[in-house]
């Protein structure tokens, strides 16, 4: 959204993936790194035992370009297969998407099922990954068992337009600010001429 | 989809701000918090209380967008009206189009029913300023030109 009474462009990103994949992992990490004066407050709405069960929800605000200072609005949606409703919710109106996958070979299967219900919930909403930027963030990269990042490439990265990807262990921090910085340069160059990054970056 | 094709001209805003502090003044409110349904806050008024009004507005739209999928389930195509009711202030939410909502917090100097019966009324000025808005062309000034590489920049630093 732009405003030009008082010189902002909103972005809404929302982080998307399968249950434990870290999503959550991500705004903590960006919440505990970032000054005050850049972020606001984070809100979890969580269960009892700290899964989401709605969304995770961090202001961040950011460069000013051509007179507009930016502000980005990080969401989560809730993992768990049960929840898809919510998640449909919380993509409402979203400008940039990061998938968060979960590195593990056995959760291969949970990821590409929530990359189907990605695009199924962008559906509901006649939109679809064409349409607004996103990355790939392979998280978990700390544990064992992991799936090689090329299998993982070939999994979830093979639409027509291939898409920037980060390897990532949100836990501790590592690929958590080049995967937020990436898409949302992406968000803000789709605003503004043609959209560029979109079409490389990709290894 | 996108909430950012709704583009606020200065007079987008010089409007919407006389309907909602015309709004305050007529139902006794004390703040008027106009939302996109996505959860991004495009404008509000009201007595200056300190809010953390960017939070209040992800919450909102998320308890409305709640309220009328429930709605759905029921075979309603909304409800059109949220209400909270605390012990010193509540909160009032309707609709306004497909696109926004409008959230009203008010105390004991006032009541429900005059906050409702405002809200429609300021909501449908509201929803025809951001009509006109969303059918203009986006301005090109500012936005034409692809961005540079300084202003392509990333944004945030990682601690080292």
């Amino acid at each position: 959204m732009i405003n030009y009474a008082n010189r902002i462009i909103d972005f809404k990103i929302v982080y998307y993936g399968p249950g434990l994949a870290g999503k959550t992992a991500n705004l903590q990490y960006i919440h505990r790194c970032l000054p005050n004066a850049n972020r606001g407050n984070m809100i979890s709405l969580a269960t009892g035992d700290d899964r989401t069960i709605y969304f995770d929800f961090l202001p961040v605000s950011a460069l000013t370009v051509r007179g507009f200072q930016t502000r980005f609005q990080l969401y989560t949606v809730p993992g768990q297969v049960q929840y898809n409703a919510t998640r449909r919710l919380v993509l409402r109106g979203a400008d940039g998407l990061v998938f968060v996958a979960d590195s593990q070979f056995e959760r291969l299967r949970e990821n590409v099922e929530s990359f189907r219900s990605l695009e199924a919930n962008l559906h509901e909403y006649e939109s679809t990954l064409d349409e607004i930027p996103y990355v790939l963030q392979y998280n978990k990269r700390d544990l064992p068992n992991l799936a090689p990042v090329t299998y993982l490439e070939f999994v979830l990265n093979r639409r027509a337009a291939r898409v920037p990807f980060f390897e990532a262990s949100a836990i501790e921090g590592k690929g958590v600010f080049d995967t937020l910085n990436t898409v949302s340069r992406m968000a803000l160059a789709s605003e503004f001429g043609v959209e560029r990054e979109r079409r490389h970056e990709v290894s | 989809m996108k909430s950012r094709n709704t583009v606020i001209q200065q007079q987008d805003a010089a409007r919407i701000h006389e309907i909602l502090t015309h709004f305050l003044g007529e139902s006794g409110a004390a703040e008027a918090l106009l939302i996109d349904r996505g959860g991004q806050l495009i404008a509000m008024d009201g007595d200056g209380q300190a809010l953390d009004a960017v939070s209040i507005s992800a919450l909102a739209a998320a308890a409305f967008s709640s309220t009328a999928a429930m709605a759905q389930l029921l075979g309603e195509p909304e409800f059109s009206v949220l209400f909270h009711e605390g012990t010193k202030r509540s909160i009032h939410v309707s609709t306004v189009d497909d696109e926004t909502i409008l959230l009203a917090i008010f105390d004991e100097r006032t009541t429900v029913g005059m906050v409702r019966l405002f809200a429609g009324e300021a909501s449908r000025a509201v929803g025809s300023v951001l009509g006109e808005a969303r059918t203009r062309p986006k301005p090109q000034a500012e936005f034409a030109a692809p961005l540079s590489e300084a202003e392509s920049r990333s944004p945030w630093t990682p601690p080292s």
